[in-house]
């Protein structure tokens, strides 16, 4: 298994792509597009539905520490992770980021070959990181009170609560735009970005109060 | 099956003793560790204050549960609760719910795929 070294992981391609050519699309756009690669991303991720079949699907399981070796500069701070998360990064690194359509791949594909070191940092931590399956789990069966979640049950609901943070961190970066603020996000932004999302209705009311908090 | 203890906003640290599946006390910081780098990857520092941990995580576990309950209510119709009931929540979320059929469908490809690997290593180790 260790022999299988085709991973075609976009933080790969993207550092081969910048020795080999430039990027063509007009730099205005670019800069804007870079500005924002959390959001790009996150929009970019959203809009899929149909996937290809990766042609390096059998490696995903020894994929995730072979393309670590490749893509060197990326800080690998969290190698003791890489185990525990390895059935996450399955996942992730067998897709690549707009695939099956070769323009959005190729767009993608520049994007990324321009991120300075601090975005492609950022970028990697928004692709790898989610929820662990058995702590999930363990929430899940302790809401419900039955034994049996499913698996595809726990990664729906890890997707969606991996979605939800995102929202509330970047209506907290918003709210802290608005008053001028800078740094790391503090309570108070996180709660003013509830608050937002709640009345925007993308937080699920109960239609009884909780009591008893 | 009420249980005055059973909101996940308990604040009381288990001891070790307790840690069975169906306990319903919560530990804190069961997500910390992933909710540092999934914050970081979303737009906060890479060392997002503790605090702001902290909460995000209640926040978290609130709308988890409060999505499980609805949707155990629109599946007690049927029965048991199935990952339908999720996605029939998120209809309105375009880009949740395209998510999670990208990862539902990335799911069913892996699995085949690795079903094509046990396969071929058995017929390796019957051809030796």
């Amino acid at each position: 298994m260790q022999t299988m070294k085709q991973s075609k992981d976009p933080f790969e391609v993207a550092f081969e792509e910048q020795e080999e050519s430039p990027p063509e699309s007009p730099i205005a756009a670019d800069e804007n597009e870079t500005q924002t690669p959390a959001a790009a991303a996150a929009s970019g991720q959203g809009d899929d539905v149909g996937t290809s079949v990766p042609p390096s699907l059998p490696s995903t399981t020894t994929g995730a520490a072979i393309s670590i070796g490749a893509a060197g500069p990326i800080v690998k701070s969290k190698e003791e992770d890489e185990e525990e998360d390895e059935e996450n990064m399955e996942i992730e690194l067998g897709k690549f980021p707009p695939s099956g359509d070769p323009d959005k791949m190729a767009k993608m594909q520049t994007i990324l070959s321009q991120f300075t070191d601090e975005q492609m940092n950022r970028y990697e931590s928004f692709r790898r990181s989610g929820f662990q399956k058995a702590n999930m789990k363990r929430l899940l069966t302790s809401i419900t009170g039955s034994s049996k979640i499913s698996v595809p049950m726990t990664i729906v609901v890890s997707g969606i609560a991996k979605m939800f943070v995102g929202e509330l961190v970047e209506t907290a970066r918003i709210v802290m735009t608005e008053r001028k603020e800078r740094g790391p996000i503090r309570p108070c932004h996180i709660r003013e970005a509830f608050r937002r999302l709640k009345l925007e209705g993308k937080v699920p009311r109960r239609s009884v109060p909780r009591l008893f908090r | 099956m009420n249980n005055p203890s059973a909101g996940p906003s308990s604040k009381t640290k288990v001891g070790s003793s307790q840690s069975s599946e169906t306990s319903f006390k919560r530990k804190r910081g069961v997500f910390q560790k992933d909710l540092q780098h999934m914050m970081y990857g979303f737009g906060d520092d890479p060392n997002p204050f503790p605090e702001t941990v902290a909460l995000v995580e209640d926040i978290v576990v609130e709308y988890v549960t409060d999505m499980v309950h609805k949707a155990q209510d629109i599946a007690s119709k049927r029965g048991k609760l199935l990952t339908e009931d999720f996605l029939f929540l998120i209809r309105k979320d375009l880009p949740k719910l395209n998510r999670c059929t990208e990862l539902l469908s990335m799911n069913e490809e892996l699995k085949q795929a690795r079903k094509a690997f046990e396969v071929d290593e058995e017929k390796l180790a019957s051809t030796e």
